[in-house]
């Protein structure tokens, strides 16, 4: 199903300057590569994206790795007890998770720039399309957290 | 007039029936409702959930043959 339009990200800055209620914003590190762990991280990020809740991810170390343009899901994904029941039920796919809570929700994604360095790869050709907004750097992003709650998976 | 239409998410795992019907309304205009089926039983309680921190109205939900029918009105 496509879906047309995308709220303005305007929650997280009012959660920031204390204007509203608005729900804190959470931050996730997503660091590793294991599949359980991406879905978690998916299951997380979408669900409170659109739940009104602004969300961001940073994805650094080898959990980057399986965002690789290009990879099919058997490549993308290893790892964790249930990784053979997420193949083969009907277990939404962790990267369209992911783009279903920016297409639905309040919600950026950022690829680590050390990574991105040494693996001599650029967010607009070599990352899953029309995921990522950008690099960054762990303290830019540890910085934003501050703003808000911040887990590591 | 509101209209009302019939997600079958039957099969989809947690949390798929959720964000089929968060696409399904977010389409609706205000009033119409939508049937959400799920067999996941998460979707008893996620659904119910979802709708009271975002402001959207449970209609009715019910337990049918293995399997759960949340109806839920767009509000906003």
């Amino acid at each position: 199903m496509k879906i047309e339009g995308k709220r303005p990200a305007k929650s997280r800055d009012r959660a920031i300057s204390g204007e509203s209620m608005s729900p804190k914003p959470l931050y996730i590190m997503l660091c590793s590569a294991e599949h359980e762990k991406i879905q978690l991280a998916a299951m997380i990020a979408s669900v409170a994206a659109v739940s009104d809740r602004p969300v961001e991810v940073f994805v650094t170390m080898n959990a980057l790795l399986p965002f690789e343009r290009g990879k099919s899901p058997a490549e993308r994904y290893h790892g964790g007890h249930f990784h053979d029941l997420f193949m083969t039920k009907n277990v939404p796919d962790a990267i369209d998770l992911f783009g279903q809570g920016k297409m639905l929700g309040e919600m950026k994604m950022w690829a680590c720039s050390l990574v991105l360095d040494l693996q001599h790869w650029e967010c607009d050709t070599h990352l899953t399309e029309d995921l990522f907004d950008g690099p960054m750097g762990l303290a830019k992003f540890l910085a934003d957290a501050e703003s808000g709650e911040l887990i590591t998976i | 007039m509101a209209e009302r239409q019939t997600i079958d998410a039957r099969g989809a795992f947690c949390p798929g029936p959720l964000m089929e019907l968060i696409a399904a309304l977010k389409l609706a205009s205000v009033g119409d409702e939508v049937d959400i089926l799920s067999s996941d039983k998460g979707s008893a309680t996620d659904i119910p959930a979802w709708c009271a921190k975002v402001g959207h109205q449970v209609v009715e939900t019910g337990e049918r043959d293995g399997y759960w029918s949340v109806v839920v009105r767009k509000a906003k």
